[in-house]
Formats: C-alpha cells, structure tokens, sequence
C-alpha cells in the first residue's frame, strides 16, 4: 500500500541575538526568565525591533542550499493568532514564505520562512520560562515526496546535514521539531505534531503506518485529524479532528513593514554560503577519485570535508588520505563520541602524520594512536611521537626477542597453528602487536612467525 | 485661560501650582488618574540644570500623558479594569525623550477604555467633564490630555491618535493637538489600539509648544520598525504665519457631513488663512463617505489582535471578562470578521479601501499645500445623554480618519465657539510635512 509523507520542520537559527529584540538567546544556560525583555514577553505597549538581520541572512541561505528561488515580492510578517500559555501576545510572528519550489534528494521543498519560538510551558508547575520567547526559528515544509519511514529518515538525515553545513543552526544539535503528514493510499491525511527527533519521527511514522492499517483492516475508515507523538510510548494520540480544527485568523503584522530581498542581498550570501553536501560528495568523487562509501563518510561533516581538502592538497594521496579518515579518523571520533570540529583535529596534522606513515617512522597503528592523543590534548605531531615513543621498531633482534616471548607465553596457539588453525596466526600476530604497543609493522612480523614456526 | 508659561516661574513653584490646582479641582473634572509621585523631586533636579545652563529644550515644562503610554513605575492602565493594576516596567521612546530633554511627568490622564471611543465617556475610572464647555463631553478619546492642558494642569500634553482621538477632543476642549505622520513618531510604549493607524501626539495651548513638543519627540527609533529614517528641520525654529502663495484645499464633502453652524465658523478660519496669503481652492473627496466602515473594520480586527495577551494569565483579568460594552463590541466584531471565511469579504476589503482612500487624498495634495476643514461634523453632546447606537457615535469621526488611513499629518487649533462651545478647524497636510501644517495653525491662532 502506498504511503505518502510530508513534513514540517522547525530548526533554531545560531543568532546571538532574538528575532525581534536584543535579548540573548543562549537560554540553555541560564535561569528561567532571565533572557528577556519587554518585547519577547510582550509587555503592553512593547514593540518588536526590526527583524534580525542575521536570522534573514541564515533563512535566506538555508532556503538557497535547499535549491530554493527566493521570494522577490514583498515578504510579509504574519500575525498567527492562538491562546496558549506560552505564547506572551496570544499569537506568533510567522513570515510568509522566503524560499520557495526547492528540492533535496528528491523531497519537493515547498517553503522556507521565518518565525519566533514561544516559550517553554511546564503544565505541571504551571509555569512559563520566556527565555526561548523570540529565538529565531526556520521552518521547512517539504513536499509529500517521501514514501516510508526509511525514506523518511534518510531525508532528515540529508536536511540535518545541510543545516549543519551552513553553521547558522546550533551546532549542539537536538533543537529540531517537527510536524508530518501522513496517509495511506485513498486515506485521509493524519498530521502527527510534537516531534522532536529524526529517530522520534521514524517511530512515530513506523507506529501511524501500523495503526492506520490496522483500523483499514477492521473496516474503519481514517478521518482527517490531527494527533501529538508521545515519545516515551512512542504512540500517537488524537489531539483534534478537522470538524474542531483551529482559525489562527493570519493578519499581516502592522508592527513589522514587509521584508524585501534584493538581488545583491543573494548575491552576496550565493558567494559565501558552502557547497551543499551533496555536490561536494559528487565533486569528491569526480576530483579525488573517491569511493561513494569514502565520499561519503567524509562529507558527514563540512569541517572534515574541508579538513580533508586541506590533506588532499598538503599530502597529496587523496586515496590512501580517504581511507585513513573514512576507517581511523571516524573510528576515533565514533569512539569518543565527537564531531570532527568538537575534536580539535587539523589537516595539516592528519597530513603530517600520514607522511610520517608512508615514510616509515610509524606504524598504521602508532598513527592511530598519534589521533587518539590528538582528539583528546590537541599537540605536535611529532612531539607525541617522540613522547610515547611510537617510533616504528626496525631492529630484527629486538623484533625477533618480542616474537620468541610471544611463541613462548602462547603454547596453546602455536600449536592450533601448527595442527592446520591458520587464524591461529592472526592471534599471534596481535600479540606481538600488543608487546611492542603497536611499533612493530605487521608484515615484518607476520614473516618472521612464518620463519619461525616453519 | 491659564496664565502660567514655561520658564516664566521657577520650576518647582510651577510644579507645585500645577500639582496643588490639579489635586483641587480634578476631583470634579476627572482628567487625571494618577499623579507622579517624582514630579517635585524631578522638578528639583531640573531647576538644578537650569541654574547651572545645562537645562535640556523642555526644561520646566509639565507633561501630562495618556493612560495608554508607558511611564516607568507609573500605571498606564489605558482607562480599564483589565490593567488597573499594571504598572510599566519601561519607558515608552516618547517619554525617554522627554526625560532627557528635562520634561517634567505630571501623571496619567483619563481616556476612553483602552481609546475605543470619541467622548471620554468610556473610562473604567468615570467621564471627564469639558471645562470650556460645561456640562458637554470633552471629545476622545485622549479626553483626560486634551482637559489636562485646557484646565490648567500642565503646559502640554501626550495623546495618541488612531482616528482623530487627539483632534477631536482638541476641537472639543479648545485646544491645540497634532496628529504626526505615520511613522514619524515612536509607538514603541504606546499601548495599540490599531497599530497600523495611530501615532502619539502633543496637546498644547499653543502652536508654538505643540511644535516643541513635535520635535522631541519625532524621529527615527531603532527599536521600532514601522518610524522613518527622514531627517526632519526644527518645527518651532521654522514657524512662520506667512502663508503667502499657498493653496489651501477644502473639499466641497466637507459640508455634506457637517453642521451648517459649524460650517459657518470654518469658513472664517478659511478667511484667516486668505488674509494671511493663501489662496482657498475647492477640492475632491468623492471617496470620504467610505472611510468610516474602511476604518473601523480595520480598527477592530487590529485590537482584537492587540488584546490576545489580555488572557486572564499575566494582568489579572481576561479582558472580555471586565471591559466596557464599547471594548467588547470591537473584540467580538474583530474576532467575527478575522475569521478566514469573512477576512476576505471585510478585512482585505477594508485593506483595499484604504489603499483608495490614501491615494484620494495624496492625489488632492498633491495640487495644495494643505487641506483645511471642519475636525467634528457635530457639537459634543451633553454628558449624561447616553448615545446607544455605535453607529451614531462613530459618526464623529468621519472627518478625522481618513487622515490616519493615509498616513498623513493632521492638526487642529481652535477657530471660534458655538454657543460657547469650541470648534477647531483640522489641518491635513502631505506626508511627512508636519511644518506645513503646523504653519498654517499657527497662522490660526495668530490672528
């Protein structure tokens, strides 16, 4: 049965700054209503500022990696009337569309525009926390395009990229929310509100698919309604059918005068703005002769992507630079739970230590070890060599005394190996690893066991 | 007539006079709500930089500011239940400027429940009472500010202005008032009634202290959107009474709404303003009679907005729970005609009524210097004698909107009396040419 899901998605934009006032909006990391203001607890009287230059610029270029056309006419602030108690004025400042007709792998992007977060209502203390009052937010509404949970999440995947490429949302992450619509062939269209994770909305689907099944298979039909994603149950409940659906009576803001966009405005944020991240697996592709899979692993992020680059040019394998990242650097950071800008990382060190690789001064392993160090105090790489001593051992003796040790300690696997188990090998191989703390090079070792052994 | 002029006393004497006379005789005249507790002690710091030369350009005068403006530590409770007990945590952009040009705050005037009206009839704190014409209405809905200048208990005064509620208690009470261009003048701290339409504005005795006021508290505010960034001349350094080869329109409409006997006195002022220079032409405003129902469908879907926050959680009360019929009636117009399936047929209509209306008059304008005419089709009615239908009440403001649904500068000086009632002849003038106007006043009160 065909399934057909659209989505709603509202992103915080990284301004130091509100939307509509100079309150700060770092509100995670200070007391309840303390980042505030006439303005963005909408005091009688109050006025909001004129919009947020920043926050227009980011919308603006959000809307252009999304292939957007942006909206020349007079964009106009809208009034979206609603009573709720964390909304101070009784309705939220929303502007008409900003982008328009764009597209990301194949998901229609119907709009991008601007409007202001509410506060934070807690229903069981009954209080409001107004510091998240104003923060400017993106939202993105796409197309029905997406035809399953797993295409479903595969996109936010893509779009969490491509905001995060931007650097105008917060980096931190887990500020995104959203709405999806979804129905079933012939079905009416169910809006499930109150998302706020791309895991959160692949449940959510995966739940609503098998309800609205289920209820087609006892002959009921789906009305059109509206329901709230419960995450801890990871169910979806009714909140409102359409004969009760809500008149938010749009006014356009007398406050605020329309914004206009001009052309050098574009202009201007076209020739700053990043490549999107799936041209740049494409040209990684193409320039550097990439794997998919490399290409890929390395665009995750634009500051590997660029740290990359930077390798490419300063080392100048981009092959063997590709799986380093893609097999050791993304290990490391997997492992220590980082992103590579958090890590402290650079190219021109990742290229320093692959030089030093190739030329023999270490081991895969010890350059392993050198990018744990790393993630970890940033430094010299040759300095950490030095310290931890992870200079390649060439010497045979000293090779040929850590193998005999080996052999000695391990009769049981010498003599899997000698009655036919040849994995018994690879064990042996990672012990002798594991003596010399990986100075040893795998090759040399693996001949002299050979030699050994007979 | 009051006696007392800026500069002329000592500050403080002045202040307490002020004070002393408002606390007499207010109890039967209802103008003011409140008084400010720091208008002595202001009034002591400002002497002090007087006598050492550092007086700002209102040193000494005492401003008396409508309920719907923001005055810290004072309560701006826009003459309604709803917000009696709110008192502003900041200062309205108007009233910072008048700090910090010296001006002293005597208090917060009465007005119509939150200036929906044309009487000051409407106060949750009681009527004013007209003090140049007893026993009548004072006009609205700045009815408290327009009183407070006329009955001697300020030198000047703020009021705002949505349709006329600055010009028509101006024309009621005998003084001067002025309408400033849109935008023009700061909102930021005025409490809405209908953002897109009104501006706040001086209350004087005279034209001179009107323009004063004008220019301190005009231009640009960077915290509010919708003010222009056009660099204005000083107001009071280029008043000049001559008006000589100046065209001055009045529109042949004008007589069709207006009473003939007021009528009669406008005619006079037309005869100042010859004899000052300026040659009277008639014009056209075929499109006048649309600008009541253009302008109050507006007006209600904008305060039905402005009122959401009035829910009850923050200010006390629900609004619809405690105001006045009149609020009321224009929060459920407003909440019946935003509604998507009527916003087209009445609110977008109104938008493009409004559009026409503006283009009527900048077009007439554009021919004139400035549009001279009556400001209030009718005489104040005695108070007491209850007006039911809206629709007859609203019918005093068919003069005075279509000013603020174009956006231009409007100002009102008294041109003589019937029956010992006031009547103020209005000044319309092209946007952003408040000097015109206030020229063509002054040469009014010249005479």
């Amino acid at each position: 049965m065909k399934v057909i899901i659209g989505f709603e998605i509202h992103e915080q934009l990284a301004t130091k700054t509100k939307l509509y006032c100079d309150s700060p909006t770092n509100y995670r990391e200070v007391e309840p209503n303390t980042n505030v203001c006439e303005v963005c607890t909408g005091m009688p009287g109050a006025k909001p500022y004129p919009m947020n230059q920043d926050a227009i610029d980011a919308a603006i270029e959000i809307a252009l990696m999304l292939n957007c056309e942006i909206v020349r006419d007079p964009i106009y602030i809208q009034r979206k009337h609603y009573d709720y108690p964390d909304l101070p004025s009784g309705y939220q400042r929303t502007s008409l569309p900003i982008g328009i007709k764009g597209e990301l792998n194949g998901v229609g992007i119907w709009e991008v525009h601007l409007e202001e977060d509410p506060g934070k209502y807690d229903p069981l203390s009954g209080k409001v926390d107004y510091n998240r009052s104003g923060v400017p937010l993106v939202e993105i509404v796409t197309a029905p395009d997406m035809h399953s949970p797993e295409e479903a999440r595969s996109f936010l995947r893509e779009l969490t990229k491509v905001l995060h490429y931007t650097g105008k949302v917060r980096p931190e992450g887990g500020t995104m929310r959203m709405d999806t619509n979804i129905s079933l062939e012939g079905g009416a269209r169910v809006e499930i509100k109150n998302i706020n994770s791309v895991k959160g909305a692949y449940r959510a689907l995966k739940f609503e698919i098998a309800r609205q099944k289920n209820l087609r298979k006892r002959g009921i039909i789906v009305k059109r309604e509206t329901r709230a994603f419960l995450e801890t149950q990871m169910i979806t409940r009714s909140m409102r059918t359409k004969e009760t659906a809500e008149d938010y009576r749009y006014i356009p803001d007398p406050d605020i005068p329309p914004l206009l966009i001009t052309e050098e405005k574009i202009k201007q944020i076209k020739s700053l703005m990043p490549e999107a991240p799936h041209l740049k697996l494409s040209r990684f592709m193409e320039q550097y002769g990439l794997s998919r899979d490399d290409a890929w692993a390395i665009t995750s992020e634009i500051d590997m992507a660029d740290a990359f680059e930077e390798v490419a040019k300063l080392y100048g394998k981009p092959g063997p630079a590709a799986s380093f990242f893609r097999h050791i650097v993304k290990k490391v950071l997997g492992y220590n739970d980082l992103s590579f800008r958090e890590s402290g990382l650079s190219g021109k060190a990742i290229a320093e230590l692959l030089s030093l690789r190739d030329s023999g001064k270490i081991t895969d392993a010890g350059a392993e070890q050198v990018v744990r160090t790393l993630v970890k105090q940033p430094g010299d790489v040759r300095r950490i060599i030095e310290k931890k001593r992870l200079i390649r051992i060439d010497e045979d003796h000293v090779l040929e005394k850590a193998v005999k040790e080996v052999l000695e300690e391990n009769p049981g696997a010498v003599k899997d190996y000698k009655s036919g188990k040849a994995e018994a090998m690879n064990f042996i191989i990672g012990k002798v690893m594991a003596k010399t703390r990986g100075r040893a090079d795998p090759k040399v070792v693996r001949k002299l066991l050979i030699k050994e052994l007979g | 007539m009051v006696e007392v002029t800026a500069l002329t006393d000592e500050v403080q004497e002045k202040v307490a006079k002020y004070l002393d006379r408002a606390r007499r005789e207010d109890g039967d005249i209802n103008a003011l709500i409140e008084l400010n507790p720091g208008a002595e002690q202001a009034a002591k710091e400002v002497e002090k930089k007087i006598d050492s030369g550092k007086g700002g350009r209102l040193a000494g005068y005492v401003v008396a500011v409508k309920s719907n403006i923001n005055v810290m530590g004072l309560r701006a409770t826009c003459a309604s239940k709803t917000l009696e007990n709110y008192v502003s945590p900041y200062d309205a952009t108007v009233i910072q400027r008048i700090k910090k040009e010296d001006g002293i705050i005597l208090g917060m005037t009465n007005m119509d429940e939150f200036a929906c009206g044309s009487s000051g009839e409407t106060s949750y704190f009681g009527e004013t009472q007209n003090p140049r014409a007893k026993g009548r209405i004072p006009g609205g809905s700045s009815s408290g500010s327009a009183v407070a200048v006329a009955a001697g208990f300020c030198d000047v005064a703020l009021g705002s202005d949505t349709g006329g509620s600055i010009r028509n208690p101006a024309s009621h009470c005998g003084v001067v008032g002025f309408k400033p261009s849109y935008g023009r003048v700061s909102r930021y701290g005025l409490i809405d009634l209908a953002m897109s339409l009104e501006q706040i504005g001086p209350f004087a005795n005279n034209v001179r202290d009107a323009a004063l006021l004008l220019e301190v508290i005009a231009g640009h505010d960077p915290k509010e959107g919708t003010t222009i960034k056009d660099q204005f001349q000083g107001y009071t350094d280029n008043l000049s009474a001559d008006l000589d080869g100046w065209k001055i329109g009045f529109a042949r409409e004008f007589e069709e709404f207006t009473e003939p006997a007021i009528v009669r006195v406008i005619k006079r002022g037309l005869d100042r303003l010859s004899s000052n220079g300026a040659e009277v032409v008639e014009i056209a405003l075929p499109n006048l009679d649309k600008a009541l129902p253009t302008y109050y469908l507006t007006v209600f879907v904008e305060f039905f907005s402005a009122t959401r926050k009035y829910d009850g959680r923050r200010y006390g009360y629900k609004i619809e729970d405690v105001c006045g019929r009149e609020v009321l009636r224009r929060i459920m117009l407003g909440r019946y005609i935003s509604q998507k399936e009527y916003s087209g047929r009445y609110y977008k209509k109104a938008l493009q009524f409004r559009s026409l209306i503006k283009r009527e008059l900048l077009h007439a304008l554009e021919a004139v210097d400035v549009i001279a005419g009556p400001t209030v089709p009718k005489l104040p009615h005695m108070l007491g004698e209850k007006i039911e239908d809206p629709l007859v009440m609203y019918g005093y403001d068919v003069l005075t909107v279509p000013t603020n649904l174009a956006g231009i500068p409007a100002g009102v000086v008294n041109v003589g009396r019937i029956k010992g009632v006031p009547v103020g002849m209005q000044i319309q003038g092209r946007p952003l040419d408040e000097q015109k106007v206030l020229n063509a006043m002054h040469a009014l009160e010249k005479d």
